[in-house]
């Protein structure tokens, strides 16, 4: 698979659910938490992304 | 005094230092299995799919399996123990892809030294290699923070 963004939405996948099961124990914290890692990841990378769109290569 | 564990929660028990021991290293040589000895069995199966899946996605998108080499010692090892952070696994991936379990980018004069650079390199240069070595030293970096997990469970530091 050759999509960055795929490749971003599992790996920031991958990593948020394993910090979520490693640190937390309740279920619903889980989500939570999980959650929130993969958003900050897959978010902050579009976020980057869109404010490095003025600069040109 | 013992500890009240609520309905549902796995029990914590005491282990030995020994016994804690051996689930840190049954960890290492498969991911989960240190969970699975202390009887986390639901979490050694989620870790084991997690970093297995990451390992593998690691393999098919060419990622790097490093090699020490003597003029970048420091960053080098620091991508080796990333590696080989996942276990036996790496060595069954190394023996596949250098055709021998090579750790260390052979001296010049060494027969072995051309194969092993060119295959390192080969891969190096695969458009998809840079996602390939995120998920492998991803794999290899979790599996090894499973294992002060473990030890953590096993001296009943945690849950």
């Amino acid at each position: 698979m050759r999509s960055h963004f795929g490749h971003l939405v599992i790996y920031s996948g991958i990593v948020a659910v394993f910090f979520a099961v490693l640190t937390r124990r309740d279920r619903r914290e889980q989500l939570k938490f999980g959650g929130l890692v993969w958003l900050g990841m897959a978010g902050g990378v579009l976020l980057l992304a869109y404010l490095m769109l003025p600069f040109p290569r | 005094m013992t500890e009240s564990q609520p309905p549902g929660r796995e029990a914590a028990r005491a282990v030995s230092p020994g016994r804690a021991l051996l689930a840190v290293l049954v960890g290492w040589l498969v991911p989960g299995a240190g969970h699975a000895m202390l009887g986390r069995l639901r979490r050694a199966a989620l870790f084991f799919v997690l970093i297995l899946g990451s390992f593998g996605l690691g393999l098919a998108h060419d990622g790097r399996l490093a090699l020490y080499n003597d003029k970048e010692r420091f960053l080098t090892g620091l991508q080796l123990l990333a590696n080989v952070g996942i276990g036996p696994a790496d060595a069954i991936a190394r023996r596949n892809v250098y055709g021998e379990v090579a750790y260390a980018i052979p001296t010049e004069s060494d027969p072995r030294y051309p194969a092993r650079i060119d295959t390192f390199r080969k891969r190096q240069r695969s458009a998809v290699s840079a996602y390939g070595t995120a998920y492998l030293w991803t794999a290899g970096l979790m599996n090894l923070l499973l294992l002060l997990d473990v030890w953590d469970i096993a001296m009943r530091r945690k849950d």
